[in-house]
C-alpha cells in the first residue's frame, strides 16, 4: 500500500459512529449500517459531487468534505437528525489531513490525522450529539466567520492515546447570546458616543448659547443662570 | 512419539477392513463391528513407548473419546466404543460416505448460501458440544464433512479437552492446525470455547472469499497473522456476501474472545439470520429485477482489485490505525481525483491552512453593528463640536 499523493490535503472530516454497534447481533449491525448508509446518502446530497469521500469504518462511517467545513457541520447536523428515528448515531468532527493510499489498482482508502481525530472525537459524544474539534472550529471560523459562534465548549478530552482534544459542540443558545451581547454592546457603544459628545460639548462651553435660550425662557436671571451653572459644574468635577 | 509400522487386522472385536487416511497423531481405519454388523471408521493413537508418556497419553485419549463419546448431535459425529489393543489405543466411530469441506474448497467455489448453510451447522453442532463442556480446538476444512444430504459433521475430537481437565493435561504444546487457531491458541492463553467460534469465523471467511485468511511461510509468521493481520471485509472480496455475513465474519474474528461471540449457538442464529436473507434475496432476483430499496449509488466491485483491500477499523481502534477504505457504496471518484490530481486552484484550496479570525473579519460580518456605531460616533462628534 502506498500514498497516492505525497503531500498531504486539508479536509474537513466527519466521522458518523453508530453507537454500541460492537455489541449489537449481525443482524441489528446489518440493519444499522443500511440505514446509515441512507442517511449518508441522503445528507450528502447537497454538497458538491466532487467535495466528498465516504470511507468506510467497522462502527460508522466517514465522510471526508473537501473546502467546505460550513457544508461539513451541516452535514453531520443533518445526520443526527434523520437519524433519529431508531439509528443511535453520534458524530465527531474535525478538520486535518487526509491522504489517499492506494492498493494494487489505483487509490482505495485515505489515511491521516484529520481522520483518526475525528474518529477519537466521535468516542467521546454521547448519542445524537456532534462533536467538533479546536482546529475545525478555526476552519469553521476562517470560512464562515459568522457560524463559528454557534459552538459551545464542551470540554477538553484525553484519549486512549494521551493526545487531548478540546472539544465544541453546536449549541443554538450561543448564537442567541452572541446576538444579545452584540446588542447590548452596540447600545452601549451608541450611550458612550453620544454622552461623551454631549460631555465634550458640556465641559467645552458649546452649551452656553442653548443653555442661556433655555434659562430666559424659564424666566432666570443673568446672575441665577451663572450661579445654577456653576453648581451643575461643580457637580460634574466631583 | 515413536511411530511403528504395524499391520493391524483387528482391534478389539472390530475388523479391520480398509485404511481411511493418515494423521499426524495416528492411522484411521476402515472396519467392520460383526456384533452390530456395521461398519465404523477406527481411529487409532500410537502410545509413546515412554512408560510415563505413556501413561499420560493414555490418560488424555480416553479423557478425549469419552468426552466425544458423550456428545450425541446431528453435526457431530457419534463415538461408538473405544479401548486399547497393545500400545494401540482406537476409537470406533460412525463410518461417514461424504467429501471433506477441505477437498470441496479445493474443488471449486462455494456458493454464498451454501457456505452459510454448512458454517450455521458447524456452529450448532459446537454450541451442543460446548454445553457439554466440550471444546473441540481444531476446527477446519479437513475436520468437517460434508455429506450427500445437505448434513455437515463436526470430525475429529481428537485434540478436544474437557474444559474441566485443562490442567491436568500437558502444558506448554500447542494443539491444532496454525492456519485456523484462534489468536489466544497461537499466544498459548487459555483456551476456551471462544476459541472455536474463531475457528468457525477462518473456515466461513475462507469459505465466501475462497482465499487463505491467515498465510505465512513458516508457522511464526502464520502465529503473527493470526494475532495481527485485520482481515477485509468478505463482500469487498466477494460481492455475493450480503453486508450481514460481513458483521457476522468479522465478530468471530474479534482477536479478544471477550468481545467475540459469546455462544456459538449465538452464532448459528445469525447465520440462519443471513442465510434466510440470502434464501429471500434469490428468490427476488428470481422474480422481476429488484427495485432499488435506497437512494444510494453504488458501484461494480472487481473482486481482483480488491485483493489487497484495506480492513475497516472500528472508531475507537482507528486512534493507533488511520486507514480506512473508499466505500464502495458511494461513487467518490470526482473528489479522490480532486486530491490525486489536484488542479492548481485546488492545490491551493487544499492545502491551505485555516487563518486565525482577526476582530476586523469578524466586525465587516456585522455590518448592522458597525454601521450603528459608526452613526453614534458621527452623531456624538456632531453633538461635541456643534
Amino acid at each position: 500500500m502506498s500514498t497516492a499523493n505525497a503531500a498531504a490535503n486539508l479536509a474537513s472530516v466527519v466521522f458518523l459512529k453508530i453507537q454500541e454497534f460492537g455489541r449489537r447481533s449481525a443482524q441489528e449491525q446489518a440493519r444499522l449500517r443500511a440505514q446509515l448508509e441512507a442517511v449518508v446518502a441522503v445528507t450528502t446530497a447537497d454538497l458538491e459531487p466532487a467535495g466528498w469521500i465516504a470511507l468506510d469504518a467497522a462502527d460508522g462511517i466517514a465522510i471526508a468534505v473537501l473546502s467546505d467545513p460550513a457544508g461539513a457541520l451541516r452535514l453531520a447536523q443533518r445526520a443526527l437528525s434523520a437519524a433519529s428515528a431508531g439509528l443511535p448515531l453520534c458524530a465527531g468532527v474535525n478538520h486535518g489531513a487526509v491522504q489517499v493510499t492506494s492498493g494494487g489498482r489505483g487509490p482505495d482508502g485515505m489515511t491521516g490525522d484529520g481522520i483518526s481525530v475525528a474518529a477519537s472525537v466521535a468516542e467521546f459524544a454521547a448519542s445524537t450529539r456532534v462533536l467538533i474539534s479546536r482546529s475545525f472550529r478555526d476552519a469553521l471560523a476562517d470560512a464562515s466567520p459568522a457560524l463559528d459562534v454557534g459552538l459551545s465548549p464542551a470540554g477538553v478530552f484525553t484519549d486512549t492515546g494521551l493526545r487531548t482534544h478540546e472539544l465544541f459542540f453546536p449549541d443554538k443558545s450561543a448564537a442567541g447570546r452572541r446576538q444579545r451581547r452584540l446588542i447590548a454592546a452596540g447600545i452601549a457603544a451608541v450611550a458612550v458616543f453620544v454622552g461623551g459628545g454631549i460631555t465634550a460639548r458640556a465641559l467645552t462651553g458649546g452649551h452656553k448659547p442653548v443653555l442661556d435660550a433655555t434659562m430666559a425662557k424659564a424666566g432666570m436671571s443673568a446672575k441665577q443662570r451663572e450661579a445654577w451653572l456653576r453648581g451643575v459644574r461643580e457637580k460634574i468635577r466631583f | 512419539m515413536a511411530k511403528k509400522k504395524i499391520q493391524l487386522t483387528q482391534l478389539g472385536r472390530y475388523k479391520i477392513t480398509g485404511e481411511l487416511g493418515r494423521g499426524a497423531m495416528g492411522v484411521v481405519y476402515k472396519g467392520e463391528d460383526p456384533a452390530l454388523d456395521r461398519t465404523v471408521a477406527l481411529k487409532t493413537v500410537m502410545l509413546s513407548d515412554d512408560a510415563a508418556g505413556k501413561t499420560e497419553y493414555q490418560k488424555r485419549f480416553f479423557l478425549e473419546a469419552k468426552a466425544a463419546g458423550r456428545l450425541s448431535h446431528p453435526q457431530i459425529i457419534t463415538v461408538y466404543d473405544f479401548g486399547q489393543e497393545g500400545d494401540v489405543a482406537y476409537m470406533a466411530m460412525e463410518f461417514l460416505k461424504g467429501k471433506e469441506l477441505r477437498t470441496r474448497m479445493q474443488e471449486g467455489s462455494i456458493s454464498v448460501p451454501e457456505a452459510v448453510h454448512i458454517a450455521q451447522q458447524v456452529a450448532e453442532g459446537l454450541g451442543y458440544a460446548h454445553e457439554h463442556g466440550v471444546v473441540h480446538r481444531d476446527i477446519k476444512p479437513s475436520n468437517i464433512m460434508l455429506l450427500p444430504n445437505e448434513q455437515v459433521k463436526i470430525m475429529d475430537f481428537g485434540i478436544a479437552r474437557m474444559r474441566a481437565s485443562d490442567h491436568k493435561t500437558s502444558t506448554g504444546l500447542v494443539l491444532g492446525t496454525p492456519k485456523y487457531m484462534s489468536p489466544e491458541q497461537v499466544s498459548g492463553s487459555p483456551v476456551d470455547h471462544r476459541s472455536d467460534i474463531f475457528s468457525v469465523g477462518v473456515v466461513l471467511y475462507e469459505m465466501l472469499t475462497q482465499s487463505k485468511l491467515f498465510q505465512g511461510e513458516d508457522t511464526p509468521q502464520i502465529f503473527h497473522a493470526v494475532a495481527n493481520f485485520q482481515p477485509p471485509m468478505p463482500s469487498r472480496l466477494n460481492s455475493e456476501v450480503p453486508p450481514m455475513l460481513d458483521f457476522v465474519v468479522e465478530r468471530a474474528l474479534k482477536k479478544d474472545p471477550a468481545v467475540r461471540y459469546q455462544d456459538a449457538f449465538e452464532l448459528a442464529s445469525d447465520l440462519r439470520s443471513a442465510l434466510s436473507e440470502l434464501v429471500d434475496r434469490e428468490a427476488a432476483a428470481a422474480g422481476e429485477k429488484q427495485r432499488d430499496r435506497d437512494t444510494t449509488k453504488t458501484m461494480k466491485l472487481d473482486a481482483e482489485a480488491l485483493k489487497a483491500v484495506l480492513p475497516m477499523p472500528t472508531a475507537a481502534a482507528i486512534g493507533s490505525d488511520t486507514r480506512l477504505p473508499v466505500s464502495v457504496r458511494f461513487d467518490c471518484s470526482d473528489a479522490i481525483e480532486r486530491l490525486t490530481a489536484p488542479t492548481r486552484a485546488d492545490r491551493a484550496l487544499l492545502r491551505r491552512a485555516p487563518r486565525p479570525v482577526g476582530l476586523l473579519r469578524r466586525l465587516i460580518r456585522h455590518r448592522m453593528l458597525v454601521a450603528t456605531m459608526i452613526a453614534a460616533a458621527l452623531v456624538g462628534g456632531a453633538i461635541a463640536l456643534a
